[in-house]
């Protein structure tokens, strides 16, 4: 496990920020609980749902750690990993039911009845470096930055990143986030196709994220350390997708008992800090331990001291 | 202390040929890929032309796929053709993959199929039915390669392979990794990726003249040539590269990234995200800019992108910008998207390598705004080592790599 320095030491990483918004599975949309977050209203056109959550979260780590909100900041960096590309089913819908000719595709109709039916800023609400966009953008943040899809294992490397970017001293703080966007129509196909002991448990959306520094820089802001990263672990299995099927496992633990706090359903890239969100604000003290081992051949774990 | 990491292997399948002397000669004889589109019938679009990759590796129904692992298999045999084979010289398992991957878009028969409850026909991997992850690729990659540490994927656009190169060197130079496969494939050309191009006007319309349609820095030019392909390197520590007897082609000597946190498709007009990026990987080189000879440049060949990142390349280079040579290898292959670094850092040293920077084609009439010395229309020879390559994605995030072609 890297541990890096001693617990308490002031190299180690602590911390300082905080930020989750999870939508229950039978929830009500976002609304707009994005716009205070957001420089110009204008921009919220171009803005999907993961998008909107990784902005919220991500403002909100950012404010409890007095981090940005000036007019550039270029030594904070973002590390993001974001869930599969989301498409809803009355855009896919939309689009084909205008490209069919004779019961199949004609790609005459697509491109000249279908295309003409897809708002123009659809694509932009759904790539995966759009996110990040929006959260550099409203927040002032010139990086660098590493951004990385669609699960768990994958948000440990933006971790594993960020953490390297604070030893190395190349940044100041790192904005370390998940976001996922999973109950609709593609990704929902996607799990669904899955043999059963690969789709987890029933899909939330939401995102979270934290704001980690070192211990001194933390006390040289005068930022009270909400946790402490004692240590993180990143292993993985070499497999074929095609062929292999690797079971979802996760379990999140605080004091030993299981911690239910970060949400009703699977978070996919989001639920470690989700957890930790949950768990700073319910315990305030203690030890949580988070481990997955995923679908995709990760297999993860990581401690930290609640302060 | 920090390593130093050598690329000690290389491999394209690119729009010119998958065969590396294939693709320098090409290149130095300034010869344009772009043709009609043949991988599906564009006739009812604005945009009908492209820069296909002609023979590619069917793994599974997602072209990008095929070209990724296809380029990380030669990548790999080309970096074990000289020396101790890597699996012999590194511990077992101790390899790693960096890799820009594009967008996991659904087909569109197929989506229709499905929504009138068809199904997928039998045969078909229901992976690939509809839609085909992207991270696929790097399991199937690490799987045959024995690569047993976690592969990092890369979705930050068009710089997604530079950024996977820029890391990667970053993990190699610290020892935070032994050896890695590193760079970027990507297909856009299919009905959906080639219209939502087509709704954004990104892509030029010169259907009538493909071989003169992308035409980086030029007055005429109109939107930028969709490309396809992959490139894959093997990045290694320098030390260890010789210690196995291995052939070095280049080492990467630095890299910066950045946001422009400024606008979602457009750069930033003073181009601060890109001057942060280009002097990050000069600082992370520890090279002043009068070191570098010449820039391959993200050069997209649409109207935004060119005059930017000339201006973009004046603020970093100062007075010493007029003695670069700037070159865009979009010219030729068109844009590669998430793989487009990657390639054009192998045409690059591939290049570089015989004494050799490839030109601009189709630059013919320099735009007012554009206004650095462009290689134009002919190779020219390369009297300096180091280049420093671009790749802007859309969306702001910029990444820049300094590299030294036949290291001491």
């Amino acid at each position: 496990m890297d541990s890096g320095p001693g617990p308490g030491d002031r190299d180690s990483l602590v911390v300082t920020g905080l930020g989750a918004r999870l939508i229950p599975r039978q929830g009500p949309a976002l609304d707009g609980e994005v716009l205070p977050w957001l420089k110009s209203r204008k921009i919220r056109k171009y803005m999907g749902k993961q998008d909107e959550l990784a902005v919220i979260a991500s403002g909100e780590a950012l404010r409890m750690a007095g981090v940005a909100g000036g007019d550039t900041n270029e030594r904070v960096g973002v590390y993001l990993c974001v869930g599969y590309i989301p498409f809803e089913r009355a855009d896919i819908e939309a689009l084909t039911s205008h490209s069919i000719r004779s019961g199949i595709f004609s790609m005459e109709l697509f491109s000249t009845a279908g295309i003409e039916q897809v708002n123009p800023l659809l694509t932009f609400r759904c790539l995966p470096n759009m996110p990040i966009f929006h959260v550099s953008l409203n927040f002032g943040i010139c990086g660098p930055y590493f951004v990385t899809y669609p699960g768990i294992g994958q948000f440990y490397l933006a971790l594993e990143r960020a953490v390297s970017a604070l030893r190395a001293g190349e940044i100041d703080q790192a904005l370390v986030g998940g976001v996922a966007d999973q109950n609709n129509f593609l990704v929902d196909f996607h799990f669904e196709r899955q043999p059963a002991g690969r789709r987890g448990m029933a899909r939330q959306d939401g995102a979270a994220a934290l704001c980690l520094e070192t211990r001194a820089s933390a006390e040289r802001r005068g930022a009270p350390p909400k946790a402490e990263l004692l240590g993180f672990e990143i292993g993985y299995r070499p497999h074929d997708p095609l062929r292999d099927v690797l079971p979802l496992e996760e379990a999140c633990m605080l004091r030993a008992s299981r911690f239910a706090g970060a949400g009703e359903g699977e978070l996919g890239p989001c639920s470690l800090a989700a957890a930790l969100h949950g768990a700073v604000q319910a315990a305030g003290s203690g030890e949580l331990m988070h481990s997955a081992k995923t679908p995709d051949g990760f297999i993860v774990a990581s401690r930290w001291r609640l302060a | 202390m920090k390593r130093r990491v050598a690329v000690t292997g290389m491999s394209v399948v690119s729009p010119l040929g998958s065969d590396l002397r294939e693709f320098r000669e090409r290149l130095l004889a300034g010869e344009s890929a772009a043709g009609p589109i043949t991988v599906f019938d564009p006739a009812a679009l604005p945009t009908r032309i492209a820069a296909e990759v002609k023979a590619g590796e069917a793994v599974i129904d997602d072209r990008k796929i095929g070209f990724g692992v296809a380029a990380a298999r030669a990548a790999a045999e080309h970096a074990n053709g000289a020396g101790a084979p890597l699996v012999a010289h590194y511990p077992a398992g101790s390899g790693g993959l960096s890799l820009g991957i594009g967008l996991e878009l659904f087909s569109m028969p197929d989506m229709v199929q499905f929504l009138q409850r068809q199904g997928a026909a039998p045969a078909k991997h229901p992976l690939s039915f509809l839609q085909t992850p992207s991270d696929i690729c790097l399991h199937l990659i690490s799987r045959e390669h024995g690569l047993g540490r976690a592969p990092l994927l890369h979705v930050s656009a068009c710089a997604a392979s530079t950024d996977a190169i820029g890391l990667a060197f970053r993990m190699i130079q610290a020892g935070e990794r032994d050896w890695m496969l590193v760079g970027g494939t990507d297909s856009m050309i299919n009905p959906m990726g080639v219209a939502g191009f087509c709704k954004l006007q990104a892509m030029t319309t010169r259907n009538d003249a493909p071989k003169r349609a992308s035409r980086p820095f030029d007055r005429d030019r109109d939107g930028f040539l969709l490309g396809e392909g992959a490139g894959v390197l093997v990045l290694e520590p320098l030390d260890e590269a010789r210690s196995r007897g291995a052939r070095i082609y280049a080492e990467i000597r630095g890299y910066g990234n950045s946001f422009d946190a400024h606008s979602i498709s457009d750069p930033h007009p003073e181009a601060e995200g890109a001057v942060l990026a280009m002097r990050r990987a000069l600082h992370s080189a520890g090279m002043a800019p009068e070191e570098v000879g010449c820039v391959n440049a993200h050069g997209t060949s649409t109207p935004k992108n060119d005059p930017v990142e000339t201006l973009g390349i004046r603020r970093v280079f100062g007075a010493h910008a007029d003695r670069l040579k700037v070159t865009s290898t979009k010219s030729m292959v068109g844009h590669l998207i998430s793989a487009s670094g990657a390639v054009e850092v192998i045409a690059q040293i591939v290049c570089a390598a015989e004494g050799w920077i490839h030109p601009t084609i189709n630059l013919e009439h320099p735009d007012a705004s554009c206004d650095l010395q462009y290689v134009r229309a002919a190779p020219c020879k390369s009297d300096r080592p180091v280049f420093l390559k671009n790749s802007f994605g859309f969306g702001g995030q910029n990444a820049s790599l300094v590299v030294q072609v036949n290291p001491g």
